[in-house]
Order: structure tokens, then C-alpha cells, then sequence
């Protein structure tokens, strides 16, 4: 087991390491000259200058490499240039907000999938559930989140005039505090839109799991076994989706990851002002230190949630053997 | 066994003895032989068919089938039903221009908020999909195939050296990872489908070349390579046919793939400027707050999305179905 832990967090550091060197090339070397993508155009030469120096972007190329991973590991990223403030700064605040929808989403999705996904795969294979279910699942899985954003908005907020679809609060709102900001009714009605979407995008993949789970199950003997006992259908379709869980639980990890990298379209719909919106930003106003930074948040929460999930699954499921 | 010549039969059983030195046994040339000629009369593609056929059988990928055949038909001769071209600014009778327009007679679809026919922009964007999602599968499909075969092939130090570049590539952000790398390399169909090239060659690789290892293992290629068969040859003529249905699967869904992600760039503005696409279309009606009024601007470019790429993951789902014999088992 410790061999196995000890592995395969080399393994996570070797992979973050390269992301590392992959952004420097992405924004260094790939752009002709990188300081027009750095530094903004029809600046005094003697800032840009200053900047370039704060940037470490003087000298031979494996100099700047070098100075980039000191910067990097010492959690420097500079100055925004659209803010003028650090980094981190900018962006702290935008996980919590991104993670205030990526969470509950993904567990509804979650839940919600995982048990519709148990009575398909128990209903009649070929019938009417079935059908129905793999039809809707397939669906929604075909429609981008942020189409799905977009028609969710039209009906809900356009149509009906039932719910609010821009940003976390009512204009004008300032509160302060956390109680103030996010334990109120305001708040939670600009939650659920945005919760919604994320959530409709993560039934489909468990749906399908999980419904290949329980029609793998159906035919083993240990179900032969409960039934003997004489409980009723409902408790040996609950033992089957018991059993077919580890695929979704493992799948849950990995897809944390995915999903606060996915709901960036989620976020620019809804407003909402996460990693992802600013990621966006941050690219259209050539505010390269934040788009680096969020690219690689991003990129340490999928190594991290994947070395999470290998860690979990082998701890959840006393068949897989360490190596 | 007309077919082999004396000499090939020679240096056939070299081979194999070389291999096997210590327990050379000829009948098992006669039996890789026979092996080896009843193969002989299938054609290279006669998996892909097979496969085929089985998907005819699904429903849901019948339906998704008629459906992209049915979109790829309305994109073909759109414009010659529909002749007002996509950009052209409409004028209602009184003079004024015709924004953002219910749909009429005149225009099925309605108007944008630019007085552009919605119809013809929709039918533009069925071409761009189409031009999008199949070169971006064929790059896809061609890079995922042959990294696959050579790694799954040789094995060895290649294959560790190919698959450590997959492990790493498949921890790379999709979409943050295409929105930079489009930022940094402006915004252009070239470098969009680049980026989505980038992005999925790495499931595909690692798709064919486990479907090669189920392969590698089976007697006829060890009767190939006993009648002196190359390399080159087994490759291709002997393992190449029996992937082919995952590779070209795995193309089907890259079209989906390249379609999602050209409408999520293209959605954030970094879509090709002179490509209209649905992605775009959404972008002018997100930008001109249109979405909350103007459904008959938001529904035909969101509808074909949804449509194209679930037709697409349809077919895939039949795929997976019919070649699962876990779940193949259980049908009875």
C-alpha cells in the first residue's frame, strides 16, 4: 500500500511538473513575442521594462524557465494587470463562488442519476424504462452545458419571469459577512439555475453507469441469494445498486475536476462570477497572469482529484491489488 | 495451399522454428497456414461491416443515423431552397430594418437582432458543424490510429514512452486548456481545430491500441509472423482490419467532440470571426441580451447542437452496447 501511495504521488508530481513547463511554453515561447501578449501595447518604455523585470521575462530563455518555477513554487503568479492586484487575490474568492455551484451540482447530479440510473437498469431490458432512460440520458449528455444554461434561462427567467440568471445577488445588493452573503434567500434563488444546469449535466453519466451496473449485476449469484431469502423485489434491487456504486463513486473524483473546468460556459451564462468566468476574462482582456493561474489551479485539481479517486477506489474495493 | 509457394512455406517454418527452436512441431505450420488462407478471402474492411450491421439493428443509433444524414442532406441544398444569403441585412415594407422579426411567412425563422435571415444562418451552420466535426475527426481518427497500432504493436519501451504522454495529455483542463491556447494563437479555424486535435487524439490512441493488444495475442498472428510476415504486413493487413470499427467509433465521436468545442469557443468569442457558426450564432444573442425574448434566435442553433451531437453519441451508445459481452450476455 505504501509502495502504491508513494507511486503514484511521484507520479502526480511528474505530471504536474509538465503542466508547469507546458504553460511556459504556451505563454512564452508559442506567441511570436511574448511580451505584447504580457505586456499591454503603448506602455512608457521604462514601465514596460519594470514589468518585464517583475515578470522575469529578460534574458535567455532557460534563464526565464528557471526563474518561472522559483516564482511558481514559491506560489508567486505577479500582479493581474487588469486589477494591479496579486493574483491569489483575484482568485480566491473565485473558487468558493465556483465551488458554490460545482458541489452541490455534482452531488445532485449524483444522486439523482445514480438512482434513476438503478430502476433502468432494473426495468425490463429493451422496455419502455429502459428505452426512455438511455434516450433522455443520451440526450442531455448531447447538449452543451451552456445551451443548456441558455434555454434554462430563456424558460425559466425569460418565460415565466420565475428566477433570477445573472450573478449571486440582486444588483445593488451589498452584503457583508458570510451569514450575510451566502445564507439568504436572495443568494440561494440565484443558486438554483446555475445549481440546476451543472446538476442536469452530471445525471446522464451516472445514469449510464449506473444502469450498466445493475444489468452486470442482475445475472450474479449473491442476488439469486438475497432473493432466497425472501425479502421483497425493492430490497434486492437496492442490494444490486449497493454493489454497483464503486464505478460512480470513483467517477465522482475525477469529474469534481472535470466540472468546475466545464461549468466555465455554466458560469459566463449565469454570471456567475467564478474561476471560470474570470478564465474567460482574463483571456479577452489579455490579462495573461490571471489566465495562467487559473489554467493551472484547474490543472492541479484534476491531478490531485484523480490521485484522490486511485486512493479511494483502492481503499472502497478490496479486489483491486497494490502494486 | 496451392496459394504458397514452396520457398515461402521454407522460410515460414524458418521462422517459426526460429521462434519456437526448442519445440518446432511442422503441423502447426499446416495448421498457421490454414489459418492463414482462410483469412485470406475476407476483405480488409468486412469488420467494419460487420460492425455496421450490428449497429442497424439499435433503434436509438438508426434514428441518430437518420437524423445526421438528414442535417448533412438540409446543409447540402439549404442554400439552394433557402437562396437569401446568411448576412444579407433585411428591410421590412416601411423601409426599416427588419431586427430581431417574429417568424413570418417571409421568414420561417425570424430575423436577428442584426436583420439577418435566422434560417440562412442556421443553414450556414450546419455547414460549418459538418466542415468542423469531419476534419477534425479525420486528423483525429489518422494521429489516434497509428499511435495506437505502433504502441500497442511493439510494446516495449515505445509503447511505455507513448502511453506516458497519454496519461500526462489526459490530465490536461479540455476546455480552460483550448480557451489559452486559442487566446495565445488567435482565433482562426486553423488553430481551433489544431487545439481540438490536440486535445482528443489522446482517449483515441488509448482506445486502439488496447483493442491491437486484444489482438496481438490471437493465433493468426502468430500464423503470420510464422509464414514470415513483416512487421508492416501484420500491421496492417492482419491487425489494422479488426480495429478498424473502434478507430472509426472513436472518429464518430470526435465529430461530437469538435462540434462541443468549436461552439464553446466560438460561444466565448474565439471562434473563427469569418465562420458562422451555431456557437456563434448564441454568442450574438447572448451579447445582445436577445435570450430572454428572442426564442425563435436561440432555439434553431441550440436545437441542431443538441441534435448533431446527441445523434452522434447515440450511435456511439449502440457501439458500446453490442460489443460489451458482459452486458451481451445478459440480453437473453
Amino acid at each position: 500500500m505504501r509502495v502504491y501511495l508513494a507511486r503514484r504521488i511521484i507520479q502526480s508530481i511528474i505530471v504536474v511538473f509538465v503542466m508547469v513547463t507546458l504553460m511556459f511554453v504556451i505563454f512564452r515561447i508559442i506567441p511570436s513575442d511574448p511580451t505584447a501578449m504580457l505586456v499591454e501595447r503603448g506602455m512608457p518604455e521604462e514601465t514596460r521594462q519594470r514589468l518585464l523585470e517583475q515578470w522575469g521575462l529578460t534574458g535567455p530563455l532557460y534563464v526565464q524557465y528557471v526563474r518561472y518555477l522559483t516564482n511558481l513554487f514559491q506560489g508567486d503568479f505577479g500582479l493581474s494587470f487588469f486589477y494591479s492586484k496579486p493574483v491569489w487575490e483575484i482568485l480566491a474568492p473565485k473558487v468558493l463562488n465556483t465551488l458554490w455551484i460545482a458541489i452541490p451540482g455534482l452531488l445532485l447530479g449524483a444522486t439523482f442519476g445514480s438512482v434513476l440510473g438503478m430502476f433502468v437498469g432494473w426495468s425490463r431490458r429493451g422496455g419502455a424504462i429502459d428505452g426512455l432512460g438511455i434516450l433522455l440520458a443520451t440526450v442531455i449528455r448531447g447538449a452543451p452545458p451552456f445551451v443548456t444554461g441558455i434555454l434554462a434561462l430563456m424558460v425559466f427567467s425569460g418565460f415565466f419571469d420565475l428566477l433570477p440568471g445573472f450573478g449571486m445577488r440582486t444588483p445593488g445588493a451589498n452584503p457583508s459577512g458570510f451569514a450575510a452573503t451566502y445564507l439568504n434567500g436572495d443568494f440561494l434563488q440565484h443558486l438554483i439555475l446555475p445549481v440546476a444546469v451543472v446538476a442536469l449535466t452530471f445525471i446522464p453519466e451516472n445514469l449510464l453507469l449506473m444502469r450498466t451496473g445493475v444489468l452486470e449485476a442482475r445475472g450474479e449469484d449473491y442476488l439469486e441469494m438475497v432473493r432466497a431469502k425472501g425479502v421483497s423485489e425493492f430490497r434486492v434491487m437496492w442490494h444490486a445498486g449497493r454493489n454497483s456504486l464503486l464505478p460512480v463513486i470513483t467517477w465522482l473524483f475525477p469529474s469534481l475536476a472535470e466540472t468546475v473546468a466545464g461549468i466555465v460556459l455554466v458560469e459566463v451564462v449565469f454570471s456567475w462570477p467564478g474561476v471560470g468566468r474570470e478564465l474567460v476574462f482574463s483571456v479577452t482582456r489579455q490579462d495573461m497572469p490571471i489566465a495562467q493561474a487559473g489554467f493551472f489551479l484547474l490543472a492541479v485539481m484534476i491531478v490531485a482529484s484523480n490521485l484522490l479517486a486511485d486512493l479511494v477506489y483502492s481503499y472502497l474495493d478490496p479486489r483491486v491489488v497494490y502494486k | 495451399m496451392t496459394l504458397l509457394k514452396k520457398s515461402k512455406i521454407r522460410r515460414a517454418s524458418a521462422v517459426y522454428s526460429e521462434d519456437r527452436a526448442a519445440a518446432f512441431d511442422p503441423s502447426r505450420v499446416q495448421e498457421a497456414m490454414a489459418i492463414w488462407a482462410a483469412g485470406r478471402s475476407r476483405s480488409v474492411f468486412a469488420p467494419l461491416i460487420e460492425t455496421f450491421g450490428l449497429l442497424v439493428k439499435d433503434r436509438m443509433a438508426v434514428v441518430g443515423m437518420a437524423i445526421i444524414a438528414t442535417l448533412a442532406v438540409v446543409g447540402i441544398l439549404g442554400p439552394l431552397i433557402v437562396p437569401l444569403p446568411p448576412f444579407q441585412a433585411l428591410k421590412a415594407p416601411d423601409g426599416t430594418m427588419l431586427r430581431l422579426a417574429e417568424p413570418s411567412a417571409a421568414h420561417p425563422f425570424g430575423t436577428d437582432y442584426f436583420a439577418h435571415s435566422v434560417l440562412s444562418q442556421f443553414i450556414l451552420g450546419i455547414r460549418i458543424a459538418f466542415l468542423v466535426g469531419l476534419s477534425a475527426a479525420v486528423a483525429v481518427g489518422l494521429i489516434s490510429t497509428v499511435l495506437g497500432l505502433v504502441s500497442g504493436y511493439f510494446g516495449g519501451y515505445l509503447d511505455d514512452a507513448i502511453m506516458r504522454i497519454v496519461d500526462i495529455a489526459l490530465s490536461i483542463p479540455t476546455l480552460p486548456f483550448a480557451i489559452i491556447m486559442v487566446a495565445v494563437l488567435g482565433p482562426s479555424l486553423e488553430n481551433v481545430l489544431f487545439v481540438i486535435v490536440l486535445l482528443y487524439w489522446r482517449n483515441g490512441a488509448r482506445i486502439v491500441r488496447s483493442a491491437v493488444l486484444t489482438q496481438k495475442e490471437r493465433p493468426f498472428i502468430a500464423a503470420a509472423r510464422a509464414l514470415g510476415a513483416s512487421h508492416w504486413r501484420i500491421m496492417t493487413y492482419h491487425i489494422l482490419p479488426n480495429v478498424l470499427p473502434v478507430a472509426f467509433l472513436w472518429m464518430t465521436m470526435s465529430i461530437a467532440f469538435a462540434v462541443l468545442t468549436e461552439a464553446s469557443l466560438s460561444f466565448i468569442g474565439l471562434g473563427d470571426p469569418s465562420m458562422a457558426s451555431w456557437g456563434q450564432m448564441l454568442n450574438l444573442a447572448f451579447q445582445t441580451a436577445s435570450i430572454r425574448s428572442a426564442w425563435w434566435w436561440v432555439l434553431p442553433p441550440s436545437l441542431g447542437l443538441i441534435l448533431l451531437i446527441s445523434s452522434i453519441y447515440f450511435i456511439g451508445r449502440a457501439f458500446e452496447e453490442k460489443t460489451n459481452p458482459r452486458l451481451r450476455q445478459r440480453a437473453a
